[in-house]
């Protein structure tokens, strides 16, 4: 494997973006690409140069219609998904505030903003941690707000997320060069308070990465994630 | 309409389901569907896996349109991505092996016979990738292309061109090496 020698460190590091765009990964090397593209957005954008460059490899592929019924289980899905929120109202229950939010917050000096207000609607809270939990390549999924003081984080549904029944949504927290551990399940349609584990508190700190896994319903079986990332950012003191 | 007109009205729509526009997304789906359904069943080999997989694609359209860059991606690019992200996920999830597959299959080049609507404009990238592809060593363009269109693991490939794993390992990341330098160029 004398070639092999000649590929060097950082030529391994842009590769591992390559092999997951081309699809040779098995299960976990995919997940753990997706906790560096949640990371690291150089990486990020080495996939989707990737996954650009060789989308055209597709045109090789047949197009096959499909019958009609997927489409009326999207729309089925999608209604689903929309109209609960619409029945509980309030402004600050309501998804199509934190959406719109959501779409207009680019970074975590607005989400802060935000978050203050938000937070202010919550009694009682120290001073937070907060983290704009950003989809894979983008916009805020959740915002989440960490009170070390009481051992909680606060995670509100920033986006309109439209997942299936089975399955849970899992939050992370991965301290810097470390591995994730499970803070429990959210909820993508309301906002829930995880109590953390007093052994994982320390990690709960400014620069931890927060992020959200799909998992099977209960949450990961294995203790680490098993399903795709569906949204992770930073933790930041205001 | 030509393909230019094509794939801006594609990205338009997408735009607008950014914003919560379901009319646009029925739209991206009546001009995409066919295609990623192939996509998907390519991968997946089964026609129901690939139509429940193919719902959670336009869901995730749906939800991640806002991430969509037109100065990044051609629109059928960015679809076809998460196409095959899913499937791929489905696929590595069902822990099925797919032994039966030829590896040959995936050598297979586009049909010239096919309609305006069917060959989705991949645009000037995809010409550069198959001038690219050619400069590669036959082995490492025929393990690429199976690797793309059947989502096969490096354990996969080196077990259908029946040589070791490190062998394939190698083959593929000299190929996307080589790769890179050419579409860079």
């Amino acid at each position: 494997m004398s070639d092999e020698d000649t590929i060097g460190g950082d030529d391994r590091h842009d590769l591992t973006a390559a092999e997951y765009a081309l699809g040779v990964l098995g299960a976990e090397d995919r997940r753990a690409v997706e906790f560096r593209m949640a990371s690291e957005p150089k990486f990020a954008a080495e996939v989707a140069f990737w996954e650009t460059r060789l989308g055209g490899l597709a045109e090789a592929v047949p197009a096959v219609v499909p019958p009609t019924k997927v489409w009326a289980g999207i729309e089925d899905r999608l209604s689903a998904s929309l109209s609960p929120p619409r029945e509980r109202t309030g402004f600050w229950n309501s998804l199509a505030f934190w959406r719109t939010f959501a779409i207009a917050s680019a970074g975590l000096a607005s989400a802060s903003m935000a978050g203050l207000v938000y937070l202010a609607q919550i009694p009682s809270l120290g001073p937070p941690l907060l983290a704009t939990l950003d989809e894979q390549s983008g916009q805020p999924g959740f915002l989440a707000a960490a009170n070390p003081a009481d051992g909680t984080v606060t995670v509100v549904p920033a986006a309109l997320l439209t997942g299936a029944l089975q399955q849970s949504y899992e939050l992370w927290v991965i301290p810097p060069g470390g591995k994730p551990h499970s803070l429990g399940l959210v909820d993508p349609k309301r906002s829930v308070k995880v109590v953390v584990p007093p052994e994982l508190l320390p990690h709960v700190s400014a620069d931890s990465t927060l992020a959200i896994s799909i998992e099977p319903v209960g949450g990961s079986p294995t203790g680490q994630p098993t399903g795709p990332v569906i949204a992770n950012g930073k933790l930041a003191s205001l | 309409m030509d393909a230019d007109a094509r794939r801006r009205q594609l990205a338009a729509a997408i735009n607008r389901v950014a914003a919560g526009d379901q009319a646009a997304l029925r739209l991206v789906y009546a001009e995409t569907s066919a295609k990623l359904f192939g996509v998907c069943l390519r991968i997946l080999g089964e026609r129901s896996e690939a139509e429940d997989v193919l719902q959670e694609v336009y869901l995730t359209v749906w939800r991640k349109a806002a991430s969509f860059e037109e100065s990044v991606a051609s629109p059928i690019t960015w679809l076809v991505a998460i196409a095959r992200n899913r499937s791929i996920d489905r696929l590595r999830a069902s822990g099925s092996s797919r032994a039966s597959l030829p590896i040959e299959a995936a050598a297979e080049v586009p049909d010239p016979g096919l309609s305006a609507v069917e060959r989705l404009e991949i645009g000037e990238d995809q010409a550069r990738l198959r001038d690219c592809l050619h400069e590669l060593e036959e082995r490492q363009s025929t393990a690429i292309r199976a690797a793309f269109l059947d989502g096969f693991t490096y354990d996969e490939l080196a077990a259908k061109a029946n040589v070791p794993l490190g062998t394939m390992k190698s083959w593929i990341r000299r190929g996307l090496l080589k790769l890179r330098t050419c579409l860079e160029r």
